[in-house]
């Protein structure tokens, strides 16, 4: 079991962003975690990842426990947060060395998985050009570069696809596919279509629980995924919640 | 440990990929060189008047500590403010390292750099103390040297580390710099506040104890080491840095 998460919850003040989440992600699976905006996805991600801390609950990651042993736990996961921060005045090659030199990864294998890397996301034309000079999705390639750059078991990709032009979204998606033969990989995504092409399960979050939790057969369309989510999401009259203050 | 190095090294090229560090450079080199030609001319003007410990000149001013003490947080105000605001700092915190490791980290690399501001001074050195080449003597002694460039190391980490303290606690970088400077003037406005004070009384000494420039005025250009002063800089600095990892931690229960 690669994931295992177990009750969590996330309390962000009196807000409940998170509450009562449990579900399990097998090795090797690649899950597509939906939900709408505000519904807890961006959360669970962080706390999966080690960033956050949950208010309540234990999520086990490769049989290690998040809380307890964060540090082993991160060497595991390979995190793509939703914004994809980088520092905008390094220059790509510079920046995965960096980010390979922090995950432990040194000498002629940081070589290697440096070339690997640049290779597999298409960056190897811009290595040496400054990330501030780089378009968004440049940006988002080497977002996902840093993911991969120690192999990770897992990778836990924050809307990878978020703001890319549809030949750089089909590239992402195909990238992803393959990289679902290797590694597991956790998504959240907007894009359904994304899912039924990539993802083998598909887990979809409202207002902090989990909705729906199944794998997806062959026969499962992008519509059909649409009409589910758009229930869930009516079901209990949507009203706008207001998004707390101190979300950092 | 080889990941401590590796941000080490990152955070310390970083400070060069950014205006501010070249600012801070010459700004601080116009300060330092200006109190040099003060002290040269003392140091040759003719007649009875002379000066026994050049450094003194330089250091035991409170005109020098107030700049210093305001050019000081600006390498610092970025060190957590703008990892903060550009939201790195979720990249660095879900790395394999620890907390205390950043903040080891990032104050090793701030304090490089204060090391690299302090190095074009020693060109004034073998000028100041009359350095002999021929026989490789200098003509002052040079102990006061090496106490008051340990006094600075000292003193550095302390407003360093205060620095990264509220760097740790802020978003923007401004903010950062303007309270580490309020909070950095306490220890250098001691010395002008009220010099009318009774010698004798325990405002008096409170205020000695806490005022850096009188330390350097009167120990550590001198040559001589007080305890005091050097448990004072560096207690303060670690509690600040244990401060600085503890914020960090806070996010684990907010």
């Amino acid at each position: 079991m690669m994931i295992q998460v177990d009750r969590l919850t996330k309390y962000y003040g009196d807000y409940a962003a998170v509450r009562d989440v449990s579900f399990q992600v097998k090795a090797g699976q690649v899950v597509g975690f939906l939900g709408p905006n505000g519904a807890g996805k961006s959360t669970t991600m962080r706390i999966l990842a080690g960033y956050l801390t949950a208010t309540s609950g234990s999520v086990q990651i490769a049989g290690l426990d998040v809380f307890w042993k964060p540090v082993e736990v991160r060497r595991h996961i390979g995190y793509m947060p939703e914004s994809c921060p980088l520092y905008a005045e390094m220059r790509v090659e510079e920046y995965l060395r960096f980010r390979a030199g922090l995950k432990g990864v040194y000498g002629s294998n940081r070589r290697s998985r440096m070339d690997y890397v640049l290779q597999r996301c298409w960056l190897k034309d811009v290595r040496r050009q400054l990330i501030g000079t780089l378009s968004k999705g440049f940006r988002q390639r080497v977002g996902l570069a840093d993911a991969l750059i120690a192999n990770p078991k897992l990778l836990i990709l924050d809307e990878p696809t978020a703001g890319l032009d549809p030949a750089q979204i089909r590239e992402t998606r195909s990238l992803i596919r393959e990289l679902g033969k290797d590694h597991t990989v956790l998504l959240s995504t907007h894009i359904l279509s994304e899912v039924t092409r990539t993802c083998d399960h598909v887990i979809i979050i409202n207002k902090g629980q989990v909705a729906l939790d199944r794998s997806l057969k062959d026969g499962d369309t992008a519509e059909q995924l649409e009409e589910l989510f758009v229930r869930i999401s009516d079901s209990e009259e949507r009203v706008k919640r207001p998004m707390p203050a101190g979300r950092n | 440990m080889r990941a401590t190095l590796t941000l080490i090294r990152r955070e310390f090229t970083a400070y060069f990929y950014s205006p501010i560090a070249y600012v801070v450079f010459a700004f601080f080199l116009l300060a330092t060189g200006y109190l040099f030609s003060l002290t040269m001319n003392q140091l040759t003007e003719h007649g009875p008047r002379g000066v026994e410990y050049p450094l003194q000149m330089l250091l035991g001013d409170e005109r020098f500590w107030l700049i210093f003490v305001s050019v000081l947080p600006l390498i610092t105000m970025r060190l957590f403010a703008e990892e903060r605001s550009t939201g790195t700092l979720e990249m660095l915190l879900t790395a394999p390292l620890q907390d205390w490791q950043v903040v080891a980290a990032k104050f090793a690399a701030c304090f490089a750099f204060y090391a690299f501001l302090w190095l074009p001074t020693l060109l004034y050195l073998p000028v100041l103390l009359g350095f002999d080449w021929q026989s490789r003597q200098a003509a002052v002694d040079y102990r006061p040297v090496l106490t008051t460039y340990f006094g600075l190391a000292m003193v550095g980490a302390m407003f360093l580390a205060l620095g990264l303290f509220v760097s740790s606690l802020v978003r923007s970088q401004l903010v950062a710099a303007l309270i580490s400077l309020a909070m950095s003037l306490v220890f250098v406005v001691a010395a002008f506040w009220r010099p009318e004070l009774d010698t004798g009384s325990l405002s008096y000494k409170l205020r000695n104890f806490v005022s850096v420039p009188v330390h350097f005025h009167s120990d550590f250009t001198r040559g001589q080491l007080d305890s005091r002063s050097i448990i004072l800089y560096g207690s303060t600095a670690l509690f600040c840095l244990f401060l600085t990892v503890r914020s960090l931690e806070s996010r684990r229960w907010r």
